[in-house]
């Protein structure tokens, strides 16, 4: 009688787990997880993420102003980015570890066309429309997911990709790891803001590597695939128009030809 | 596309209403349920967005799949506070339950009512959100901030990039059709390829027609200033209706 207990306890349990994971799973395939839900963070770390954010906005809005009185194109060009930064990040993404879609940020490839300025106030202009037509993200979390995603992917994928061009890393290679570490670093920085938002008494540490073990089904696969994606962009605008990388300082005129 | 406002129902009880009073009034709204401590504020909040999206007739469909991203990540935390966060014990599980389990799994009371409170807030500014996003065209969306002095450049990247959110996404489901005809997803390897290209091929869509709007903006006139909405002057009906809704929010908050 005591082992059929047991065994009746053992089962119930499994059953709880199973539970668990078939609802994660399922409510996984039905969202695009993605940014900083609105209403998640307090008031006071949704003020300090805005007051991080806008200094970097306005960078990109001087730079946009400077760029744009030279060129006239260049504000429907922007505007035309963020467009895509937005269809990039609203087209699923299969990831079969988790079973699940998911979607990359596109940050990575408009710090290598435009530059980390540019990028955030594409991003900042992408997760608005997000926030308000498709409630990814969030109008209070606006400012934490313009840090996560514009700032720090859009630096993130910048700085790799010119890091390695500069020690001479092929265009695909360069690509492809401006794609990764945008994205996941991206994640890293959501990783705090929810942590530092949400822990209330708790510590910090502990929760922060909860979160971010949390993220890591779906972010580490998808941060290869946007950067298989980001590298494949690069390619194709190398093959079909080199000119194009050469007028937005990707590549030296001399790479082109050569 | 129809998760924009514009393809529902044009007139509704808000739709008289000037954007900027709802830009407003939504503002203050997320202000209160982020700043509230307690269930009453949000889940009043919600119902009431509830009833405008049923008198704005949302189809189910896209009201579910609006709700489903913030539904889940508030879920997620709701585990997280449940199981790993608090000190007052609620319940205790030992995996496999046995006398050598692995694990116990063990559910915090302080830590299910975190999560509840942020499970509320989360659902009531998301309700707020829903509401202002299905209720008011993007233009006057834009024109409402604008006169809140939100910068020129950024309103016009704003418009630049709604109108051509739609014809981007016409260019990608062609080359997607196409590509899936062609077996173009057949394989995780293939697929990774051809959304690569169909991504590459986007942004030399943008190139494309930037150059083009330029083009023809110029001859129309554009000097890299773009016009927008001219306001109307604010009904005092609106204005008395607004002020007694905040208000009364605010009372409920102040309780």
């Amino acid at each position: 009688m005591k082992i059929q207990g047991s065994r009746f306890k053992i089962q119930n349990a499994l059953i709880f787990v199973l539970s668990l994971i078939i609802l994660h799973l399922s409510l996984v395939t039905e969202a695009n997880a993605m940014h900083i839900s609105e209403g998640i963070l307090p008031f006071n770390w949704a003020v300090l993420w805005f007051a991080v954010a806008i200094p970097f906005v306005a960078w990109g809005l001087y730079k946009l102003k400077r760029q744009s009185s030279i060129d006239l194109s260049f504000k429907p060009l922007v505007g035309l980015m963020a467009a895509v930064v937005f269809i990039i990040s609203c087209m699923p993404i299969p990831v079969p570890t988790a079973g699940t879609c998911s979607h990359p940020c596109g940050t990575g490839i408009s710090g290598i066309l435009v530059g980390p300025a540019i990028s955030i106030l594409i991003s900042s202009v992408a997760l608005l429309i997000q926030a308000l037509f498709l409630a990814h993200g969030g109008l209070t979390t606006w400012g934490a997911n313009i840090v996560s995603m514009g700032v720090m992917g859009s630096f993130a994928g910048y700085l790799t990709f010119r890091a390695l061009r500069r020690l001479n890393i092929s265009l695909t290679i360069s690509g492809f790891m401006a794609g990764l570490f945008a994205d996941w670093a991206t994640y890293l920085t959501t990783s705090i803001e929810l942590a530092s938002g949400i822990r209330g008494d708790s510590p910090f540490m502990p929760l922060f590597w909860k979160i971010l073990i949390a993220f890591i089904p779906t972010q580490l696969p998808l941060g290869i695939l946007e950067g298989a994606m980001t590298a494949g962009m690069v390619v194709l605008l190398y093959k079909k128009r080199p000119d194009l990388l050469v007028k937005m300082r990707v590549l030296k005129p001399e790479e082109v030809t050569a | 596309m129809e998760i924009f406002s514009e393809c529902f129902k044009k007139e509704h009880m808000l739709s008289k209403i000037d954007a900027r009073v709802k830009i407003l009034v939504s503002l203050a709204m997320l202000l209160m349920v982020l700043s509230y401590k307690g269930f009453t504020l949000p889940v009043l909040i919600t119902l009431t967005c509830l009833f405008l999206c049923i008198n704005m007739k949302i189809p189910l469909k896209v009201f579910l799949l609006r709700f489903s991203e913030p539904v889940f990540i508030a879920s997620i935390i709701l585990i997280l506070k449940l199981f790993f966060s608090g000190k007052e014990l609620l319940f205790s599980i030992p995996i496999p339950s046995s006398q050598f389990s692995l694990l116990t799994l063990t559910g915090y009371k302080d830590g299910l009512m975190d999560g509840l409170m942020i499970a509320s807030r989360v659902i009531g500014a998301v309700s707020v959100v829903v509401v202002i996003g299905f209720s008011t065209p993007f233009t006057e969306f834009v024109a409402g901030l604008s006169w809140l002095k939100v910068p020129k450049g950024f309103t016009e990247i704003l418009m630049f990039s709604y109108r051509y959110i739609f014809v981007l996404l016409d260019d990608a489901m062609v080359i997607y059709n196409a590509q899936k005809n062609r077996l173009g997803y057949s394989s995780i390897r293939r697929g990774l390829g051809s959304f690569g290209i169909l991504a590459g091929s986007l942004i030399l869509k943008v190139f494309e027609h930037s150059h083009n709007i330029t083009v023809s903006m110029i001859q129309r006139g554009y000097d890299g200033n773009m016009p927008v909405l001219k306001q109307r002057p604010f009904k005092l009906s609106e204005i008395i209706l607004s002020v007694v809704f905040i208000t009364a929010m605010g009372i409920i908050w102040k309780i």
